[in-house]
């Protein structure tokens, strides 16, 4: 069907010699990429992913009591307040990075799905799938990683599971951790115009840290990775919403944010934080920067008058936090760059260097 | 930077149109993100050119090198190249039939790997790769290009008055064979930063302005005078110039790169597997026309309808650093829309 409906949208676009081919019944076919088969680029956080994720849910589809299920997290009402219940599964190349590993990411990534909720985290299952052959030393470095970062936070592990499966049949180890956290509020207040988009830190540095480490390239940038809780803490009662910026970087997290409360963000660029090293990694690889991953920054909405107030709190957690654009009428994300106004798109597809 | 702008639009008031082609994919990239052209007068028009090593694969060599892989050949490539539509199907979706292709950076992830075709593409920026693979008994399928002669061609073709030449292969073959080529139109190698590219700019027009034609080097801190002698040594001892084809701009003599040795040389080695290839690329598809800089992506009927990133029909729509239509899908969408 949506070879017809694209061909239809090419037909009308095309020049009179093309629309004539299409008409005697020679219009090209399109090669279609194959449909029948999971492709990678479905599982990178931009619009593939998007487009799989709403063919899952039309095949699940049972109403329920459960709030905010298209968002990092689900609620109900449970017992007076807010039960919030998330799950994430963890894959990464290299498993071992500057400043952490994959289940650093594991802990945090599920932490922090609670924590822009609004949510406290209760506590965490963690369920490992493991390749058989897979060095033990190794295996107890991360589970000991989760162990630290549980009893520095305060998040219990509290259920789980282990699979072993043959050598070759997963790349080493996979992590799924999910979270139940508990929420007086939920963070999901309309937007308004004229509200302010604030970034807690310096944005992509978890991504520069895993492209360093594959291309071998040496650098003194750290993965941000970190439980995001105690700062959403802090401003919880001074924001309106805020998301973890993951997969797909910032201009995913800004466009879902966007698109999501029907309104227009502009950025101004250079008010973007970014470190010297992640901008020049993204530089020499041809890598757009907007689009690396992060592990623990996040992006908040508050209105002007809460704004400075905000900003002030997550500097105390980090410096570089700051206002970043504002909440405009319209749609899709405007950046302001140093020439002029470019739409940021959501990314698509594998981050790839550039070849020459 | 602003001096640089209001000296574009000082110089471009006495001018009429003045075509400058910026080679390279990376600068277009520069370009297209920081959006250059909407802040040049209307008279100044930059052109993307050929410099994007998917986009100029001929047709052939990518049905080649899928004819490879889904011939049980093992092969390695760039990430971009696995997306390039062939005539019928495309290196990705051979590999989830089953192919052996592995994506990679560096010609250490491979060495070792005697069985392992390497299917080279790119201009001379990453020709010391492949020289470095052929020097470690990697057998290889040669696609490379040569930038300078295709700009030969070009700048008769398509009557531009000024290049900015591409930064990352003149730090290769250094900025003294630019001026060595006898292109009758003023050139300057930049580097990628978008200051850079405004500055470029600006020497060019009054270079054209002066009708001085010489080579101005804008980017001295990484590009020299005879280039990198290491990196033009191990290519000249590893491989031969012959006769390349490129997408849209058919075969031009002495534009790619083959093996000295034989025993090395796929297209040699695996002769038989590519008899029966017949190569078609897909009609209407607007790519020859637009490495060529002859037209803007959005002017192919196909642009952001059949052919999406997601699902590219044409090699400019691959690569989101380097290709002239998956740039402008990626950062040319106005403001309205």
């Amino acid at each position: 069907m949506q070879l017809l409906i694209n061909m239809g949208k090419a037909l009308l676009n095309s020049s009179m010699d093309d629309k004539k081919e299409c008409l005697t019944g020679n219009c090209p076919t399109p090669i279609e990429a194959d449909v029948g088969s999971i492709r990678l680029s479905e599982g990178s956080g931009g619009r593939e992913m998007q487009e799989l994720i709403s063919q899952i849910r039309s095949k699940l589809g049972a109403e329920s009591d459960w709030k905010n299920t298209q968002d990092d997290a689900a609620s109900i009402d449970f017992a007076g307040k807010k039960l919030v219940f998330t799950s994430d599964s963890y894959v990464v190349t290299p498993i071992f990075f500057p400043g952490g590993n994959i289940g650093k990411i594991a802990f945090c990534g599920t932490v922090n799905d609670l924590a822009v909720m609004g949510a406290r985290p209760l506590g965490l299952s963690l369920s490992f799938v493991l390749e058989e052959g897979f060095s033990k030393k190794d295996f107890f470095s991360i589970v000991e990683t989760i162990g630290e970062l549980s009893k520095k936070h305060g998040v219990p592990i509290v259920t789980g599971d282990t699979k072993v499966v043959e050598h070759g049949s997963v790349d080493k180890i996979i992590i799924n951790t999910s979270g139940v956290g508990s929420a007086e509020i939920i963070l999901d207040e309309p937007l308004e115009v004229g509200d302010q988009i604030i970034v807690s830190g310096g944005i992509g540095e978890h991504g520069t840290a895993l492209l360093a480490r594959r291309f071998e390239l040496e650098t003194l940038i750290e993965t941000d990775s970190k439980p995001l809780w105690d700062e959403i803490n802090s401003v919880r009662g001074l924001i309106r919403q805020a998301k973890d910026v993951t997969r797909g970087g910032l201009a995913a997290i800004l466009n879902e944010i966007a698109e999501k409360n029907g309104k227009q963000f502009l950025i101004n660029e250079e008010k973007i934080p970014i470190e010297h090293e992640v901008r020049a990694l993204t530089e020499v690889l041809g890598i757009e920067l907007y689009n690396l991953a992060c592990e623990g920054r996040f992006v908040c909405i508050a209105s002007h008058k809460n704004s400075d107030e905000v900003v002030q709190k997550l500097k105390q957690f980090n410096k570089h936090a700051c206002v970043v654009g504002e909440v405009l009428d319209g749609k899709n994300v405007i950046v302001q760059t140093r020439f002029g106004k470019k739409v940021l798109n959501m990314p698509h597809g594998n981050i790839v260097p550039r070849i020459c | 930077m602003n001096e640089y702008i209001e000296k574009i639009n000082t110089l471009a008031r006495d001018m009429g149109e003045v075509k400058i082609m910026e080679v390279c994919g990376g600068h277009t990239n520069t370009i297209m993100r920081y959006g250059i052209r909407d802040i040049l007068p209307a008279n100044i028009k930059l052109i993307s050119g050929p410099g994007c090593p998917v986009c100029v694969t001929s047709q052939y060599d990518i049905d080649c090198a899928i004819e490879l892989a889904l011939g049980g050949v093992k092969l390695a490539t760039y990430g971009d190249m696995i997306h390039v539509p062939g005539t019928k199907t495309s290196l990705l979706d051979a590999r989830a039939r089953g192919a052996d292709v592995k994506v990679i950076y560096s010609a250490d992830q491979i060495v070792g790997e005697k069985d392992r075709v390497f299917f080279a593409v790119g201009f001379e920026t990453t020709t010391p790769m492949t020289a470095t693979m052929l020097k470690n008994n990697i057998p290889v399928f040669c696609a490379h290009k040569l930038i300078p002669p295709a700009m030969k061609i070009l700048v008769g073709e398509m009557n531009i008055q000024g290049f900015i030449d591409p930064g990352h292969v003149s730090t290769i073959i250094g900025s003294d064979i630019w001026g060595e080529l006898n292109i009758p139109v003023p050139q300057v190698i930049s580097g990628f930063k978008p200051e850079a590219l405004v500055r470029a700019t600006c020497i060019l027009l009054e270079l054209i302005k002066n009708k001085e034609v010489k080579v101005v080097n804008d980017y001295p801190e990484v590009v020299f005078g005879k280039g990198n002698l290491l990196a033009k040594k191990l290519i000249e001892e590893t491989m031969k110039p012959v006769d390349a084809e490129w997408r849209g701009m058919g075969v031009i003599p002495g534009s790619g790169l083959a093996p000295r040795n034989e025993l090395l040389d796929a297209r040699i080695i695996y002769k038989d597997l590519f008899k029966n290839i017949v190569s078609r690329e897909y009609p209407g598809c607007r790519c020859g026309e637009i490495v060529r800089g002859m037209v803007e992506p959005r002017e192919c009927p196909f642009f952001g309808t059949v052919c999406t990133p997601e699902n590219p029909q044409g090699a400019c729509m691959v690569s989101e650093s380097e290709g002239a239509c998956a740039i402008a899908y990626k950062y040319g969408k106005s403001l309205a829309e």
